[in-house]
């Protein structure tokens, strides 16, 4: 290696060093973004798995899936492919001689006229039916029949016995059994019969299956059943010399654009959900190869190791990921639209090619998606230790993103108000708009602009996520801590059980109102006792089971949940802030209405204004029914303690050792907030700002006290203000001390804020007392 | 110079505490080869990455021309760079992509690019493979290939964990002269590695960490004299018999 020794003094010669510098060290320069995006680009387009979904997907998913779809689906559609004559197997039985019907079908006979015995069946071919073409049969609302050459009907000859089940058992054979019926028609005399000789009746039963075609068969028959009817009345109004003329006729005038299309499904809504579906699909797999793989390949802690800062090198692997699956998104669409035209199937949907512009304004909109939902796997999949641990994350991420795609197809969604916000629901609905070319444009913007938000917010995250010290570092043992019992007691909860036991609100929470929902609430007792039981249910929730895993991971409850007695002054900032807030929670409801109105328009404001007087006057008939005791120990201090005992106690201080201050706070008090949207089972929203407002406050009381109590003073109190406010209301109106209208007076505002200053004040003032026990080390 | 102050830090896993540091402190001046030794797990690579600022000390510091990785965290990471014995590669990207990546990530410009990937493929010997997808590479061409993508911005500080891990003895070798040179070259080098003979050869002080603390520090001859042993495997091995070696602490010089 000598020759490396000379190299070496050459280079030395070329650079001479200072003193006490050492060598080399290149000049600072800004990276440029675009080179690490190379890298990223590469590294993905280059792996054959990236190439599998971009390529081998809309190349042969998409005709196989069309020729699965021709072939199966297609045949079994009556309707769709309409120039196929359809043979459907009708079979008859009961009290109607044979000839009668043979004769109701020979003048009403639509489609059909031709009676086949069971006998025959078999031997029967459609070539041997002929359709009578009827000039009465013009507005037949079955069209997929219309061209059809023949139906067959099967006669099981007349049996006492025995006949219903016959047909029950025709109809419900195997499709390959050539006897099995569409549908069954089990024909009984009426009573009319014996009243009146001339006016002969027969109820008719009509049985099939539960599929698309029996469906479809049976409206026919009910349909023709009904013509029959009208023939026979229009029959005997002739013979009475009356006229036919109905007394009331009608007509249908269509206003406005159509804004659904003919074809089942909407297809605006279709084709975006679809391309959502595709761009995610291109997204998966880079997002968790440049993120979880780096970790993987070992080539994390090189990467953290060289001076990119963390969003630099996310960014670069954000725009590679959105590269991928705007290219999977283009070639799927090039793929589902070569497959629509090869296969003809624009025909049977009524698809219209759409125009340049449509195609670029869908085309930007899923680069936004696409932005929007790489940055969300990103989040993910930088959490995430390995392939296989993003992969577990991702499906549930998957299959929740496919709920706000559902939501955007169902008719009557419109882009506006919180739809217009709602992330992902906003993309496909605007999407869906630019479709049908129905586009407001303020909502447009602000669902463009929102989504942008969303996504920078994400990537953040994300970037804060990626190679930190915990994920760099950690064995994969985060789920084992999660189910193994520790061997020592923990101060604080830790922050997986934490999360654990926030995750599992929501389907405690849905079971708990499912429950309580099957008690009757009708009287004054039914009121009593549903709200005992809402405080049972509470402390399930939140004392029992949170309680439950403390237990598990042996937490202190006096640290993990802040047990402790406070100092004077924060309890009795604590009460002065829960005699006040409420004046000043109520106001901001009607601000935040307010706001809505200028947001949604004062239309939507109205409605939902109205929804909520309702739901108010409901609330407070029941609180005014039951006894005071019940309000007080049900409405105020059982939500209080128990509400207080998980978000102020397991949750925020779990967090506090995760996170900063102001971070476990805040995330606390939007948990705390989002849960009682989802709680109250009617309108979300409007409770969402003020309840979060409130949490924070509690917050930052449970914070500064160091201890539980305060916050569940505030929390009573206030709740108890708000509760018998309702409970003694027709008393506090009458004696004009509360408003009639329900808008809160100013001056009740003013010494509200007032009195919450002073509260407030003394909170702040208040000094924290240490942490009781010795903190334990951030857990890698 | 670099300067390591008391650094400590604590690992809960489980049930355990494991003091992967505990009040380790040391320093390396320009042109010398700091030989960080010790069994496995002694902590030697939660130091390293302490000193890189990849991972928070519990306390104590490590600083680099006075730099800090608390107040400037992208400074610090240019003074250095770092081989570990887990390297990766990118795979999907030949050598030539893969040095041109982290040459960017250093803020090198096309023309400095150029001339230290010209550089390293001759000292390292790369031309042979550095054109190629990394996926084919054979062991020691990777650990060739990282060490040249540790070296490519041109580093003061060379900071290099277990880098022969897994080769042969002529790759090991390759290794080990290249470190011979960066001595020369006046850099500073912190180098971790269980092949005592060669350490013994290359390196100019050490320090024997054990169970996260710095059991002994100083040039051979110190050690020799404060463990009244022959070489560094002796005083290796009694290092480790010696349940709880007193932390001696040897004067610098």
């Amino acid at each position: 290696m000598t020759e490396q020794v000379e190299i070496n003094s050459e280079s030395n010669n070329s650079s001479p060093q200072p003193e006490n510098k050492p060598a080399g060290l290149a000049p600072k320069r800004p990276f440029r973004i675009s080179r690490l995006m190379m890298k990223e680009l590469r590294e993905t387009l280059r792996d054959r798995r990236t190439i599998i979904t971009l390529v081998l997907m809309p190349l042969l998913v998409y005709p196989a899936l069309s020729l699965v779809f021709k072939t199966f689906l297609l045949n079994n559609l009556p309707g769709l492919a309409a120039n196929d004559p359809i043979a459907i197997r009708i079979a008859y039985s009961g009290d109607l001689p044979k000839e009668e019907l043979d004769e109701a079908v020979q003048r009403f006979g639509i489609h059909v006229n031709a009676l086949q015995s069971a006998e025959s069946l078999s031997a029967t071919t459609s070539d041997s039916l002929q359709e009578k073409e009827n000039g009465a049969d013009a507005g037949n609302p079955f069209p997929g029949f219309k061209s059809i050459e023949g139906h067959l009907w099967t006669y099981i000859p007349n049996e006492p016995e025995g006949e219903m089940s016959e047909l029950v058992a025709t109809a419900q054979g195997s499709a390959a059994d050539d006897k099995r019926l569409d549908v069954g028609m089990f024909i009984t005399k009426t009573k009319a019969e014996a009243e009146s000789k001339t006016l002969l009746g027969y109820q008719i039963k009509l049985i099939h299956r539960n599929d698309a075609l029996s469906h479809t068969a049976s409206d026919y028959l009910k349909y023709w059943i009904r013509r029959v009817n009208e023939s026979e009345a229009r029959e005997r109004l002739k013979f009475a010399g009356l006229p036919f003329e109905p007394t009331w006729s009608t007509s249908v005038d269509i206003v406005g654009e159509s804004t659904e299309s003919s074809s089942p499904v909407p297809l605006a809504s279709l084709v975006p959900l679809v391309l959502v579906l595709m761009t995610i699909t291109g997204a998966v797999y880079p997002a968790i190869d440049l993120t979880a793989g780096e970790r993987e390949r070992g080539t994390l802690e090189t990467l953290m190791a060289a001076p990119i800062p963390r969003f630099g090198i996310l960014f670069s692997k954000f725009v590679a990921v959105v590269v991928v699956a705007m290219l999977t998104a283009l070639l799927n669409l090039i793929g589902m639209f070569a497959t629509i035209w090869a296969f003809q199937l624009d025909k049977q949907f009524g698809i219209g090619i759409f125009n340049l512009t449509t195609m670029f304004q869908i085309l930007m909109l899923l680069v936004l998606f696409a932005a929007f939902f790489s940055a969300i796997l990103l989040v993910v999949t930088s959490f995430a230790r390995s392939f296989k641990e993003a992969q577990v994350y991702l499906i549930p991420i998957i299959l929740l993103s496919l709920g706000p795609g559902l939501m955007a197809m169902a008719p009557g969604m419109e882009l506006t108000g919180f739809n217009a916000v709602c992330p992902m629901v906003n993309i496909l609905l605007l999407a869906r708009d630019v479709i049908n070319g129905s586009v407001d444009p303020t909502y447009a913007w602000i669902a463009v602009v929102s989504t942008l938000i969303y996504g920078v917010i994400a990537l953040s995250l994300a970037a804060r996520l990626f190679g930190s010290d915990a994920i760099l570092n950690a064995d994969a043992n985060s789920l084992k801590d999660l189910i193994l019992r520790p061997k020592r007691p923990q101060a604080i909860t830790p922050i997986g059980a934490a999360m654990f036991c926030t995750l599992m609100l929501v389907p405690l929470n849905f079971v708990a109102i499912e429950w309580l929902n099957r008690f009757p609430s009708e009287t004054s007792a039914d009121f009593t006792n549903r709200f005992i039981l809402l405080a049972i249910s509470l402390a399930v929730i939140f004392v029992a089971f949170p309680a439950l895993v403390a237990w598990y991971q042996r937490v202190d409850f006096r640290s993990g949940f802040g047990l402790t007695i406070p100092k004077p002054l924060f309890a009795i900032g604590g009460i002065l802030l829960g005699l006040s807030l409420w004046p000043i929670v109520m106001w901001l409801t009607t601000v935040w209405h307010e706001l809505y109105g200028v947001i949604a328009g004062a239309e939507a404001r109205d409605a939902w204004n109205d929804q909520l007087v309702e739901l108010t006057k409901q609330m407070a008939g029941r609180i005014q029914a039951v006894p005071s005791w019940v309000v007080l120990t049900c409405l105020a201090i059982a939500p209080a303690v128990c509400e207080e005992f998980f978000f102020r106690g397991m949750l925020q201080r779990s967090l506090l050792k995760n996170v900063k201050a102001w971070q476990a706070i805040a995330i606390s008090a939007i948990v705390f907030g989002a849960f009682h949207t989802i709680s109250s089972s009617v309108i979300a929203v409007d409770r969402f700002i003020p309840t979060t407002l409130v949490g924070l406050i509690l917050g930052y009381v449970a914070y500064k006290s160091n201890s539980l109590l305060p916050g569940v003073l505030l929390h009573a109190i206030h709740n108890a203000c708000v509760s018998f406010l309702a409970h003694f209301q027709e008393t506090l109106v009458k004696q004009s001390w509360f408003p009639q209208n329900e808008t809160i007076p100013w001056h009740w505002v003013a010494a509200g804020a007032v009195a919450a200053a002073i509260g407030l004040a003394l909170i702040i003032a208040g000094k924290r007392p240490a942490d009781q026990v010795e903190p334990v080390h951030r857990q890698v | 110079m670099i300067r390591i102050e008391k650094l400590s830090k604590t690992f809960v896993v489980g049930n355990r505490d494991i003091h992967a540091a505990r009040q380790v402190s040391f320093e390396v001046h320009p042109g010398e080869v700091f030989g960080l030794l010790g069994p496995n797990g002694a902590g030697k690579t939660t130091v390293m990455r302490m000193i890189l600022g990849l991972l928070k000390p519990d306390s104590g510091y490590a600083e680099i021309q006075g730099i800090r990785s608390s107040n400037q965290p992208n400074e610090l990471k240019r003074q250095v760079g770092f081989v570990s014995a887990t390297a990766g590669i990118y795979q999907w990207l030949t050598g030539r992509e893969m040095l041109s990546f982290f040459g960017e990530a250093y803020g090198l410009d096309d023309n400095q690019l150029t001339e230290r990937i010209g550089h390293l493929t001759d000292v390292l010997e790369l031309g042979e493979f550095i054109d190629r997808g990394c996926a084919t590479l054979s062991t020691g061409q990777k650990q060739r290939l990282n060490l040249a993508r540790a070296l490519v911005h041109d580093p003061p500080v060379m900071m290099l964990d277990e880098p022969t891990l897994g080769l042969d003895v002529v790759g090991s070798q390759v290794i080990f002269n290249y470190i011979d040179l960066l001595k020369q070259k006046n850099k500073i080098v912190i180098l971790c590695t269980h092949r005592l003979e060669q350490a013994q050869r290359v390196c100019s002080r050490f320090g024997l960490i054990y169970q996260g603390k710095m059991a002994l520090t100083g040039t051979l001859a110190q050690l020799q004299q404060q463990t009244s042993k022959r070489d560094l495997v002796e005083i290796f091995i009694s290092l480790i018999d010696s349940d709880s070696p007193d932390p001696l602490v040897a004067e610098q010089k």
